[in-house]
């Protein structure tokens, strides 16, 4: 397992609001190492939003380096972003985001199209628990179901990296739990490496590495040796 | 600002495309039909002003006669007379380069007593008007094509088609000192003529002063009918101008049978008197030349007589002086013979003298020697004689005597002898003794016998001997004595004769003297007789040579004179006949035009009569026409775009519009917002649209229309009723539609409008059903195929409106495309003909067949085809409208076939004439409302005769009415006046087509000629004006396309800027994302101009129909270039739009798709 497979390396992120620059990234510093489980947590504004998106490559920093994999991905261009984010990022959306005309599977073939080196959708949408919903379409799916739809098109792609943007942010609390639970199945059945954003700090102990950012700053960075199964987490 | 009030401009703010492109889609609908329908009344404005301003005439006369100041008053004092215009107007010829133009020659409008406004007024462009004599002002038109300067000069030939410039106009030559327009022409067509190639080219105008006719040949008249109704396009204004012409047309006959009376008769008085002096002055110029004739012939015998006279008298002298000079000769020979002689002469004088002298001398010598010779002769002879007589007396005489005795006694002896001898012989004989005795006594007897006789000559010898010696003595004697006496005398002559011959000698000398004097006198005189008779030879050549040349010069003198005489006599002779000529012609001309003049007439035209009044309504209605069509079209279009954006626009608003409820707002307040929000964009729209498009569209039309006629600068005449509705349609669509879309939408509770609106469901779609066509496609058509479904009123939108633009574009296309068609259809195809001649009318058969003859004969034609060909009107059996048009009669049916190539249009199947009906084409069936196998009524002459229509056949431009002449007689009983010519020409022959037709227009039976060729170009000039609609329809078109595609482009991708912020962080790359969206929007532009082609003809047909004219058909042709054209650029349209849409999607943020769904 890789020491410091994601390092950010004091990176800035301002946006200018007319006269007012905010930075929405003031300096962010810290480092993930391959296989963990980190949640990034902080309040609305936070910045932690801001560092998923540079993270993701849907965004980009004014400053300092980001490091993913041993690649330096704070100077690409548009074009390398997209490779990056197609070949290295899986994405799970807090309103999963799936394309409302295509099935489960074509979602997921959406995104396993684009991959040299994936999965096959249907294994994807099986090694989500939805064996059976393959062929619906996202409007016939419950939120939850739309939910690992999601991750399935995000793991499909065998990505370095998955990001998760407040995933359960639309669920209700058992569907929560359940997407959390098969997220945290996925980093340590097949070490995938998973940083997941939320305001919900309660969810932190099944973490492997908690990250709480304040005012676009990291300020703590904590290792958590024994992580709790989801299961026995309760908010 | 009320936070609501906020909002709304805060949502224009954030939607600047969508609300412009509302803005602009109702902008360009509404301009376009409101500035296309403007043009028409712009067109008839701008015109109908320019003629109110410059006070065209209402009605203008023409008077085959002319007008006196009578007839103007008559005209003048008519009850609808506002004012009147006397003018002069005469077309003459130009010639310039070797090219002949007419020119029409004006009087400029005067101002009259009655009104202070000029009729037709000019207008004066450049330069000034004329003020002297030799000055005019020139066509504008003619002027600026020319590249003309002012002063330039125009000389008009001295003859136009026989008749004097001068009898019309004061001078030859006028400088052009202005540039007009004048409201009598509105187009640039000049119009025909008579003379000349028939044709004008342009006009100039003259102070009146400059005409010399005495009679004015227009009258200008504005009526009671301008005055009444400003708009003379108005029905109101025909009929008020059509009964005020019935009047005119009565007062013409009244002036007319005046003018027949009086004017006219004088003129035939004049003319006959003119006739009987012409014909005493025929006799009098005849009887002129007759007697210089003669007198010519005198002089010229006179001269014969006098100059062969002379040359008698100049050959007898030259006679006479050879004579002269060989007199002279002579006389010279003469003399010079008479000197040698006189000197010979003169010499053998002296010689013969001095021979004489000498003679003499010798004479004397001799005569003294002889003298004395012959003494002592005579001397001697006396001794001599002496001695012989003492000799002879002494001696001989005594001797000679003794022997004559001897002799005497021999002979007496011998005489015995013979005796004895002899009578022994007779003895004997007498015996008979022996013959040898016998025979020698007889020689005895002979012997003695001759001795006898010698013995006697002896004897007589000496007795003569004697004698004769006495005698000779005697006779001596006698001699000397003699000679004595003769001596004597003989000096005493000698003496004598010497003295005679010295008195001889001495005259001869003084004779010799005197011949020696005169001959040296003669030689002299001679001399002098000869140098003078030389002298006056010499004088005579002189003379005679003088003489000669006398005889030459009078000769060559009187030759001239006779040659001047006789040159004088045929110039005087052609000049008479000429003269006389002239006058005969003069006479002749005078006599045809009092017998034009006896069926004078007036020709009454009004404002329509100008083919570019009537040109120009027609233009403008063509305008309207298409205005009427298009527009609608594109307002339709247009409508249907700002549907489609508004209900998207409530639809994407549905949390606000939720929350706003919520918040407790009235349903009404919440509705104004998008009621605001697209009657803001509509209304400002409209007005923009109709500001731009009413400030350009009817400027570009009718300047370019202007192109075709005289015509100030336009007038604007909105057509305020066109903007309303357009307008009104295109705020409506919007603000009806967001109305309707917002209360669907507010009819939900608050709630549940602010959950996020499902998104519509995906669904299965017909294909895939169709599983082996599903199966083959790959995943990124499945996806474009059910997003393509997915939203069916966007799909059926968007194809729509993209149909239609590119139906737009090909009914712009196909219009032009079957304008052009029309000649080349026509006039290849189904009526094919090079040159119409129309003979003069009259004519027997057999004149016409003479006259078809000739024409055969020329080479150059390939085919000619003898018709009668007319107008008449025709109508159906119900009585309806009559449409004007003409009919066509072939004297031979397989030549008629040649030049009119009857057929159906859809099938070509070719139709023949028969004897049971006429063939029309198929405007006028469609006109008149009656088809094959159906009765139609036509006028022939104002009598009406119905007729079957036995087929109908495919025309386009020039319908006719076509039957055999069989059917013709049938019908109206009356057989065909033929006195048309259709011909078609060879390939040698079209390359001198114009050539052709001058040559044959000599040809007296030959009327008028028409070339296919120049009314060729007429109609192409008319079609080519509709190019200009054309141009604008596919302009904006094109623009159209844009609008919409850009406008279901935007709303395609703000409507899935979600999904396609989703794939982006999916990881797709641009042009991966770009194609997903396109894939679609190529499906449907593809679609949806494939959808434009049928429509596209559909909207072509419809144009069309609204098009037809009565003159010409509009074919429904449509080229597959115009149906590719049309395809393409809808294509490349939206090529565009997507390509422009590729930068937006470039910048949809990929943050988007974190948002929660509003």
């Amino acid at each position: 397992m890789q020491e410091n497979f994601v390092e950010f390396n004091n990176v800035y992120k301002r946006y200018k609001m007319g006269e007012v620059t905010i930075n929405a990234a003031n300096g962010v510093s810290f480092s993930i190492n391959e296989g963990e489980f980190a949640v990034v947590v902080g309040l609305s504004g936070a910045g932690k939003t801001t560092v998923l998106n540079i993270l993701g490559g849907i965004d980009s920093c004014d400053e300092g380096k980001i490091i993913v994999g041993g690649k330096d991905i704070s100077h690409l261009n548009s074009k390398e972003l997209a490779s990056y984010r197609r070949y290295d990022i899986g994405f799970v959306f807090q309103f999963y985001n799936l394309i409302p005309n295509l099935t489960a599977k074509e979602n997921v073939e959406l995104a396993t199209q684009i991959c040299r080196d994936h999965m096959d959708a249907s294994a994807a949408l099986d090694s989500v628990g939805l064996h059976d919903r393959k062929n619906n379409f996202p409007a016939q799916l419950s939120g939850g179901e739309q939910q690992r739809v999601s991750i399935a098109r995000a793991l499909a792609k065998k990505p370095k990296l998955l990001l998760c943007d407040e995933p359960t942010g639309a669920l209700d609390y058992s569907t929560g739990k359940n997407i959390l639970k098969l997220l945290q199945t996925k980093c340590k059945e097949d070490g995938m490496t998973v940083v997941l954003i939320t305001h919900n700090s309660a969810i932190t102990p099944m973490a492997d590495r908690v990250i709480s950012m304040r005012s676009g700053k990291v300020i703590s960075n904590v290792v958590n040796e024994a992580p709790i199964p989801i299961e026995k987490i309760e908010w | 600002m009320k936070a609501l009030t906020k909002n709304i401009f805060r949502e224009i703010k954030h939607s600047k495309s969508r609300f412009l492109s509302i803005f602009a889609i109702i902008a360009l609908s509404t301009g376009f039909f409101s500035g296309i329908k403007s043009s028409s009344p712009s067109m008839i404005t701008t015109s109908y002003d320019y003629l109110q301003k410059n006070n065209l005439m209402d009605i203008r006369i023409v008077s085959t006669a002319g007008f006196d100041d009578d007839d103007i008053r008559a005209i003048k004092n008519m009850d609808e007379t506002v004012d009147i215009l006397a003018g002069y107007c005469s077309d003459l010829i130009v010639t310039d380069n070797n090219i002949d133009s007419v020119v029409r020659v004006y009087s400029l409008p005067e101002k009259t007593d009655t009104a202070d406004k000029l009729i037709n007024e000019t207008i004066l462009v450049e330069g000034r008007y004329p003020s002297a004599d030799g000055e005019c002002v020139i066509d504008s038109y003619y002027f600026r094509s020319k590249g003309m300067k002012l002063g330039h000069k125009i000389r008009f030939n001295e003859q136009t088609d026989n008749i004097k410039t001068k009898e019309f106009i004061k001078q030859l030559e006028y400088k052009v000192v202005g540039v007009i327009d004048t409201p009598l022409y509105l187009t640039y067509q000049r119009g025909n003529t008579t003379v000349g190639d028939g044709k004008i080219s342009f006009y100039i105008m003259l102070q009146p002063d400059q005409f010399i006719t005495e009679r004015y040949t227009n009258a200008y008249v504005t009526t009671k009918a301008s005055e009444l109704y400003y708009d003379s396009f108005s029905d109101e204004y025909k009929n008020e101008i059509k009964k005020e012409k019935d009047d005119f047309q009565k007062l013409s006959d009244e002036r007319i049978d005046v003018f027949r009376n009086t004017t006219l008769a004088d003129a035939k008085k004049e003319l006959s008197d003119a006739e009987a002096e012409f014909n005493e002055k025929k006799k009098e110029a005849e009887d002129t030349i007759s007697d210089g004739e003669k007198e010519l012939y005198d002089g010229q015998q006179e001269m014969a007589d006098k100059l062969s006279e002379g040359i008698k008298k100049l050959n007898d002298g030259e006679k006479e002086l050879a004579d002269g000079k060989e007199q002279l000769e002579e006389g010279k020979k003469k003399y010079n013979d008479g000197i040698e002689e006189g000197k010979a002469k003169l010499t053998e004088g002296q010689a013969k003298y001095d021979e004489g002298l000498a003679q003499y001398n010798k004479g004397k010598l001799q005569f003294d020697t002889e003298i004395s010779k012959a003494q002592s002769q005579l001397d001697k002879a006396q001794g001599e004689f002496d001695t012989q007589y003492k000799l002879f007396y002494e001696t001989t005489k005594p001797q000679a005597e003794t022997k004559l005795n001897l002799l005497r006694s021999a002979i007496e002896l011998c005489n015995s002898i013979i005796e004895e001898t002899e009578r022994k012989i007779n003895d004997f004989e007498l015996i008979t003794g022996s013959d040898t005795e016998l025979t020698a006594l007889y020689d005895k007897l002979d012997e003695y016998k001759s001795k006898v006789n010698e013995y006697a000559k002896q004897y007589d010898s000496g007795m003569d001997q004697l004698e004769e010696g006495e005698k000779k003595l005697n006779d001596a004697k006698a001699q000397l004595e003699e000679a004595n006496k003769a001596f004597e005398q003989k000096k005493a002559e000698g003496m004598a004769q010497l003295n005679d011959a010295k008195i001889q000698l001495d005259s001869a000398k003084s004779q010799l003297e005197t011949g020696k004097l005169e001959y040296d006198t003669a030689l002299v005189q001679g001399m002098l007789e000869l140098q003078q008779a030389e002298n006056k030879l010499t004088e005579g050549e002189k003379e005679l040579e003088k003489g000669k040349e006398e005889l030459l010069t009078e000769k060559a003198s009187a030759m001239l004179k006779m040659k001047s005489a006789r040159e004088k006599l045929a110039a005087g002779k052609a000049e008479a006949r000429t003269q006389l000529a002239d006058a005969e012609a003069k006479l002749a001309d005078a006599r045809e035009n009092i017998s034009n003049l006896d069926d004078a007439r007036w020709i009454i035209f009004d404002r329509t009569d100008n083919t570019g009044f009537s040109g120009l309504i027609e233009d403008a209605l063509r305008v309207d026409k298409v205005a009427a069509v298009l527009p609608v079209f594109f307002l339709l279009i247009a409508a249907l775009v700002c549907l489609t954006t508004m209900t998207r626009m409530v639809e994407e608003r549905r949390t606000e519009i939720g929350t706003l409820k919520a918040l407790g707002y009235s349903n009404f307040k919440i509705i104004s917002k998008y009621l605001i929000y697209s009657a803001l964009a509509s209304v400002s729209g409209s007005i923009a649209g109709a500001v731009i498009g009413i400030s350009s569209l009817p400027f570009i039309i009718v300047d370019t229309y202007s192109m075709l006629y005289t015509l100030p600068p336009t007038i604007l005449s909105i057509d305020y009723q066109s903007f309303i509705f357009s307008a009104a349609t295109g705020i409506l669509c919007t603000c009806v539609v967001s109305v309707i879309t917002c209360m669907g939408e507010l009819k939900q509770n608050p709630a549940s409008l602010m959950r996020p609106k499902a998104p519509k469901p995906g669904k299965r779609i017909l294909l895939e059903y169709i599983t082996p066509l599903w199966a083959v496609f790959n995943f990124i058509t499945k996806v474009t195929f059910r997003n393509l479904f997915r939203y069916k009123s966007r799909l059926l939108m968007t194809v729509i409106g993209i149909a239609g633009c590119t139906a737009l574009i090909i009914g712009g296309l196909g219009l032009k495309d079957s304008l052009s068609v029309i000649a080349p259809l026509q006039y290849d195809e189904l009526t094919v003909y090079d040159e119409i001649y129309s003979l003069k009318s009259g004519g027997t058969v057999q004149e016409k067949a003479y006259l078809m003859s000739k024409f055969h004969a020329d080479k150059r034609f390939a085919e000619t085809a003898l018709v009668d060909q007319n107008n008449i009107s025709i109508q159906n059996t119900q009585n309806e409208k009559k449409f004007n048009y003409y009919y066509i009669v072939a004297s031979d049916i397989n030549d008629f076939e040649k030049f009119f190539h009857l057929r159906d249009r859809v099938t070509h199947e070719k139709k023949t004439l028969t004897d049971n009906g006429i063939i029309i084409s198929e405007r006028i069936s469609q006109l008149i409302g009656a088809g094959k196998g159906e009765k139609a009524i036509i006028n022939i002459d104002d009598t009406p005769y119905t007729v079957d229509i036995t087929d109908i056949a495919e025309n386009y431009a020039g319908n006719y009415i076509c039957m055999t002449p069989a059917y013709y007689e049938k019908i109206t009983g009356k057989t065909n006046k033929y006195h048309i010519v259709y011909t078609q020409l060879t390939e040698d022959g079209k390359q001198n087509e114009k050539a052709i037709a001058d040559e044959w227009m000599e040809d007296d039976d030959i009327l008028t000629v028409f070339l296919l060729k120049e009314q060729l170009e007429g109609i192409i000039s008319t079609l080519d004006s509709l190019n200009i609609i054309v141009f604008v329809v596919v302009l904006c078109a094109a623009m159209l396309a844009m609008v919409v595609l850009y406008n279901l482009t935007n709303i395609n991708i703000s409507e899935r800027i979600r999904e396609i912020a989703t794939i982006k962080v999916l990881g797709f790359y641009d042009l991966e994302t770009a194609s997903y969206i396109y894939r679609e929007n190529i499906f449907l532009t593809v679609a949806g101009a494939l959808a434009g082609l049928p429509l596209g003809t559909l909207f072509i047909s419809f144009i069309i129909d609204a098009l037809q004219m009565e003159i010409i058909m509009f074919p429904k042709y449509v080229t597959i270039m115009s149906y590719l054209i049309g395809f393409a650029l809808t294509v490349v349209f939206s090529l565009f739009v997507n390509f422009i849409m590729f930068f937006r999607m470039k910048k949809v943020s990929m943050v988007e798709s974190l948002k929660s769904i509003e």
